[in-house]
């Protein structure tokens, strides 16, 4: 029996198989143009010169028919652009950085729950299991009302929280790219757990003395991926409306939402939920393609409500004493692991490369006809993106995708960062993730960037991003004081 | 405490954290010294009152920023302790924070302040927190502040400072580096960085020596930092002017010249004889004297560094001569520290002492910096201190008085003692001052 071949060499084989299977399948067509249009070529040349005259003379027409067949091209391609669906363009887009006075290190968040629970030990213990474990680190922040021993969450204090993030967001995107708040065609705001009236949307437009024939929308109770909702519904309405702008605020309001019970199931949102806003501006007008930062390719939206489980793995509801929180079901990461793989079924064959689609596709039929114990075939989405933003949920969530779609650390660095410096800040965590890669350099143009959110529902949501021109490391932003710190090794169990 | 219209005086009371803005980091610990945890069972309770003109326009969240500015330099005050294998307390600086409370005032500043000079002492425990380190020693705050607001616009700043921190004059120093950063100026880089991880300290134990005279022993208190009292102790302060001052110094001391007693010392010897007078049993032929050492004191480093003396007298302190008790306190004062060192570091810091109070102690805060808290570079109308944790043998505290206005050069004298002996001892230190 001949010597099994070293690991080494193997490996590099199989690379370079791949290699050749991924360019021959990709550039199919450039592939088997090539031969026919050297054939055509070789022909006219055999041809000579006299009867390729000859050839050309026969071919004309009289002058009527030449001008109706231009006509009728010039319709064709005409109709063809104007069917095409308008480009949308992200002009910029802002994330709010808490003040270090809002900061909860650790030891304080379980100080306060000693004190707030003394009566219940068990909850306290397992609160602090989970902040150990959590990936959070020592900087993230919570609104005031929440910093009181016991919190004191009002109205007031919601707003407040509210506007501070809100204004302040705005406030610095609208200084970034010079709009002004008058010239604004759409707004759209989502909060999913702090739904006052008027609106919040109302709020800003007040704030701001926006037009009075502006197109508002308020988004609230669609989860953490509501920030993507907000994308895709802001698209809809810039193929509907030429020349125009929308802004779109993504944010969760934490102050009225703290769980103040002992309930087990619903004590993890307190552990792992902080504040954060961010502010896109997104335009479909031809003026803002140049300095335009990404343009949206797709949105893929998927939801699993009609499956019962699904449905109720993220509930608001009361516990026995009464008390208001978000339980979440154990069966959480199973349905997140199916709403993820239905996403990544649809938005596979938008972006994925030929020759991944010709091996789902191959593996699929495999497993229909032949074997249904082969193993599917998990695409490789690392060759159709080169950035990957994944909601923060918490660090059970980005390690199960990391896992699923085979995804290396760097990868999931900017997920990973993001939720320890600002906690899971919800639909805004995409945001704080897009804005770590771009301080570090990375965003270079042509990069394609994807993000995927979960949210209650049970929904998986994603968008692709097709950057449009390389990024400078900014000199604002959430990350630049910080930047240099990371990435940092966040240790699996933290001792508080 | 409550007044007609069934409002407690000081109400609205909400509780919060403060700690540094900055992450102090994993694994940063503080080790208190030797001196340090000898007198880890005090406690320093003081009082700032601020008039509406220095206050104008502060909001609690404008304080808490600059807060959490301020406790980036002493960010092992924020931390919390926990106990090496040997049982030694260290501090782990994990950012735990400073506990922060908010309270109301249903009097104005002026009517505060006229109804504490009738109270025993009970209103101004309003203003600060009495809580002590432990029973849980991981999670106690080792500074409590209290912002209360008065009807006025006025505003009282009450510190809560567990003495093993650092000595009085540290505590002052404390907190007006916080009006350094409120009036927005930058504070000098603390010269010490926290230490790294505790030393296995196994030096070999000294040959069993005397137990220095100035402290006792008490306990053992386990992780509940504050010793037993066999009475209940109660604060009362009266304040000197400059006039009472120099007469009562000269009645003691004789004519002002060369070689003249220092104010201190004679209120030392006739507190002293007051106290022998009034006292059941035995007189106290010893007292505790603890000053500010000049030399011991680094900038910017909070330490244990005043001075710790004994005075023994061999005669009757009854009989004595006001002047020659004096000069006894002035001359034949010895300094304890080492011996207080060397007993801590024979018990590996597992010992439980109390310094104040193990004898009737005397403690010179004159030259504490505590008016140089400004606001709004403003001083404070007024600023009170007391200890808590001392023990039986009762504690005098000589304070500086106001700077500003019609008290300047005024001092303000703070007794601690047994319950039992406060109105035998107002009465004769009123006849002593000349007080009305």
């Amino acid at each position: 029996m001949p010597p099994p071949m070293p690991k080494f060499s193997n490996s590099v084989k199989l690379k370079y198989v791949k290699l050749g299977y991924q360019y021959l399948v990709n550039h199919f067509l450039t592939l088997a143009l090539v031969p026919v249009i050297i054939t055509l070529l070789i022909q006219v040349i055999r041809l000579g010169p006299d009867e390729i005259l000859t050839l050309w003379y026969s071919l004309r027409f009289d002058f009527l028919q030449i001008l109706g067949s231009s006509f009728f091209v010039i319709l064709l391609v005409t109709m063809f652009f104007m069917s095409r669906p308008r480009p949308v363009f992200l002009v910029d887009y802002v994330c709010y950085k808490p003040p270090a006075s809002f900061r909860v290190p650790f030891s304080t968040f379980m100080e306060h729950s000693r004190i707030i629970l003394s009566h219940e030990p068990k909850s306290v213990d397992f609160q602090m299991r989970i902040l150990e474990r959590s990936g959070l680190g020592e900087e993230t922040c919570l609104p005031p009302a929440i910093h009181y021993i016991p919190p004191t969450p009002t109205m007031e204090s919601s707003r407040g929280e509210a506007e501070m993030v809100i204004f302040s967001a705005i406030e610095l995107l609208v200084n970034q790219t010079g709009i002004k708040p008058k010239d604004i065609d759409i707004l759209i705001v989502n909060c999913s757990l702090f739904s006052p009236t008027p609106s919040l949307s109302a709020m800003v437009i007040n704030k701001y003395k926006m037009r009075s024939n502006i197109r508002s929308f308020n988004l609230s109770g669609m989860g953490c991926s509501a920030g993507v909702i907000a994308i895709d519904l802001a698209r809809d309405l810039l193929q509907v409306h030429p020349n125009s702008n929308a802004l779109v605020v993504s944010t969760e309001i934490i102050t009225p939402n703290n769980y103040q019970g002992k309930e087990r199931s619903m004590l993890l949102p307190n552990c792992l939920f902080r504040m954060g806003a961010a502010a896109i501006l997104l335009s479909n007008r031809r003026s803002d393609r140049c300095r335009a930062k990404y343009r949206l390719l797709h949105v893929v939206r998927t939801h699993r409500g009609a499956d019962d489980k699904a449905y109720r793995c993220v509930y608001e509801e009361e516990d026995p004493e009464g008390k208001v929180g978000i339980s979440l079901s154990k069966d959480l990461m199973a349905i997140a692991g199916e709403a993820l793989k239905s996403n990544i079924t649809t938005i596979g064959p938008l972006v994925l490369p030929a020759s991944e689609q010709v091996l789902f596709l191959l593996s699929l039929i495999g497993r229909k006809i032949f074997n249904p114990k082969w193993k599917p075939y998990i695409p490789d989405f690392k060759q159709a993106f080169d950035h990957f933003c994944i909601h923060a949920g918490g660090r059970a969530v980005i390690d199960e995708l990391q896992k699923s779609l085979l995804l290396s650390p760097e990868h999931v660095e900017a997920s990973r960062m993001t939720l320890h410096r600002f906690g899971n800040t919800s639909s805004s965590s995409l945001w704080y993730e897009m804005s770590y890669i771009e301080a570090k350099g990375r965003m270079r143009k042509g990069d394609r960037v994807w993000q995927i959110a979960f949210g209650s529902g049970f929904k998986c949501n994603s968008a692709v991003w097709l950057c449009n021109r390389s990024v400078q490391t900014p000199t604002n932003g959430p990350w630049v004081d910080c930047i240099d710190r990371y990435p940092m090794h966040v240790p699996e169990v933290v001792k508080i | 405490m409550v007044s007609s219209d069934e409002q407690p005086l000081v109400h609205d009371i909400r509780l919060s954290t403060v700690g540094p803005g900055r992450v102090t980091g994993q694994d940063v610990v503080h080790e208190p010294t030797n001196m340090d945890q000898a007198m880890k069972l005090h406690y320093l309770r003081g009082v700032y009152y601020f008039k509406s003109q220095a206050v104008q326009g502060l909001t609690t969240s404008k304080i808490k920023e600059s807060i959490f500015t301020w406790l980036n330099n002493f960010y092992h005050t924020c931390g919390g302790f926990r106990r090496a294998e040997s049982g030694r307390p260290y501090i782990k600086c994990n950012d735990c924070g400073a506990r922060f409370i908010e309270a109301q005032c249903v009097k104005t500043l002026d009517e505060w302040l006229q109804l504490e000079k009738d109270d025993d002492g009970s209103l101004r425990r309003m203003l600060v927190s009495n809580q002590v380190v432990g029973p849980e020693l991981f999670f106690s705050p080792l500074v409590l502040l209290q912002i209360t607001w008065f009807k006025c616009g006025g505003m009282s700043v009450g510190l809560s400072w567990a003495h093993v921190l650092g000595d009085a004059f540290s505590a002052a120093d404390f907190m007006n580096s916080l009006g350094q950063v409120m009036a927005g100026h930058q504070l000098a880089q603390p010269l010490k960085l926290a230490q790294s991880h505790i030393s296995a300290k196994i030096s070999p134990s000294p040959p069993k020596s005397k137990d220095p005279l100035s402290v006792k022993r008490v306990g053992p208190v386990g992780d509940h930092w504050i010793a037993a009292n066999n009475s209940k102790m109660k604060a009362f302060s009266f304040n000197l002017t400059s006039t009472q001052i120099s007469h009562f110094h000269t009645k003691v001391c004789g004519q002002i010249g060369t070689n003249q007693i220092p104010f201190f010392e004679c209120l030392c010897a006739v507190i002293w004889k007051v106290v022998a007078k009034i006292r059941d049993g035995p007189e106290p032929k010893m007292v505790t004297i603890s000053k500010n050492d000049p030399h011991g004191r680094k900038n910017g480093i909070l330490s244990n560094g005043q001075l710790i003396s004994i005075v023994k007298a061999d005669f009757s302190i009854m009989e004595a001569n006001p002047k020659e008790l004096a000069e006894l306190v002035l001359n034949q004062a010895m300094d304890e520290r080492s011996t207080i060192v060397e007993a801590v570091e024979r018990d590996q810091g597992l010992s439980d002492l109390i310094v104040y109070g193990a004898n009737l102690t005397f403690v010179d805060l004159e030259e504490a910096d505590f008016y140089g808290l400004e606001l709004k570079a403003q001083k404070p109308a007024y600023v009170g201190y007391t200890i808590d944790g001392v023990g039986d043998g009762g504690v005098v505290l000589l304070l500086p008085g106001p700077k500003d206005g019609p008290h300047n050069g005024g001092k303000v004298v703070t007794l601690i003692m047994p319950e039992d002996q406060v109105l035998k001892l107002k009465f004769e230190l009123k006849k002593e001052f000349s007080i009305a």
